[in-house]
């Protein structure tokens, strides 16, 4: 692991333990916070996919009544009848914290009634058609809704990890080998220090008894 | 308040008209790509693609899967084979846990 660049003194150690000790809570917040935004994303994916499954069922089913209608009466005269109805603003979208993400609900407000079309004309395989459409539709806002935020959980997941791993295995370990770094150069200075003053001690020493003699 | 768009061959999406969604029938899923900057622009909270426009557009959807709305679903279409919103599904699971999860039907 990497040393950092910083003087070997008293005082850079006791910055960098207190940086340590930061580091350290850090990681445990956002440890904790990933075990979170797991189980949180685990439990929404098994449910989604009952979900999507469900829709894509219940489309094909429509699409299904839609090649009946078609085949009745034509696709020129489908489309026309389908023609009818303006796009209008149909969901009520607001914004929901899940550990810190902002995910999207999207709510349908009432969907406009089908119609405008003759209906002596048209099959009534076709009313069939688009009311299982409109039996379909809340189901599809709320899979939009729920994987949005699948999508939007999963690139906090990731950043999250890289975070945890990059204090787990690169921030703390760099602190704890300046740190120990530091501390065995005091250490190396203390020592120097000691046998400087026994040498002088015995120095002194010698000096007193040589005049002592004399 | 928002708009739902829905992008694909009209044979799939023409039935969502009645039902007030902004509906962009394209000849080829190509096609699609020309109406994008419209529809991230134009106030659409979910863009709803078939899948084979999913398959041409799926480098410009990338870009927007970080952001909040619009929120880009993938349906099957009229005669496609299906599965391909599942796989979107699982791009953001191996993005979560780094490893693909496997289909565990009897939970939930």
């Amino acid at each position: 692991m990497t040393k950092m660049r910083v003087n070997p003194n008293r005082m850079e150690l006791l910055k960098l333990r207190r940086r340590r000790d930061v580091a350290k809570r850090g990681h445990k917040l956002l440890k904790d916070k990933f075990d979170e935004l797991l189980k949180e994303f685990i439990s929404r994916i098994n449910a989604n996919r009952k979900l999507r499954a469900e829709v894509e069922r219940e489309l094909a089913a429509a699409y299904g009544l839609f090649a009946v209608a078609r085949g009745e009466a034509g696709r020129t005269t489908i489309e026309e009848a389908l023609l009818s109805g303006a796009p209008g603003e149909i969901v009520e979208t607001a914004e929901r914290n899940v550990m810190s993400v902002r995910v999207p609900e999207l709510t349908l407000t009432e969907l406009p009634e089908p119609g405008g079309y003759s209906l002596a004309t048209m099959p009534v395989v076709l009313d069939e058609a688009l009311a299982a459409l409109g039996a379909v539709a809340p189901k599809m806002l709320e899979l939009a809704g729920r994987e949005k935020a699948i999508e939007l959980l999963a690139a906090e997941i990731e950043r999250t990890r890289r975070r945890v791993n990059a204090l787990e295995y690169v921030l703390i370990p760099s602190i704890d080998e300046t740190v120990r770094d530091i501390q065995m150069k005091l250490d190396e200075a203390e020592r120097g220090n000691l046998t400087r003053l026994m040498k002088v001690k015995d120095m002194i020493a010698q000096q007193q008894e040589a005049d002592e003699e004399r | 308040m928002a708009r739902v768009a829905i992008i694909g061959d009209s044979t799939s999406v023409a039935g969502f008209r009645p039902l007030g969604f902004a509906v962009f029938p394209v000849r080829e899923p190509e096609a699609a790509r020309a109406l994008w900057d419209g529809l991230l622009t134009g106030g659409y909270g979910t863009v709803f693609v078939t899948e084979p426009v999913y398959a041409a557009l799926e480098d410009l959807i990338a870009e927007v899967v970080d952001r909040p709305l619009p929120a880009v679903t993938v349906i099957p279409g009229a005669g496609s084979a299906g599965g391909v919103g599942e796989a979107k599904l699982e791009r953001a699971i191996v993005r979560a846990l780094g490893t693909s999860m496997p289909i565990t039907e009897e939970e939930g």
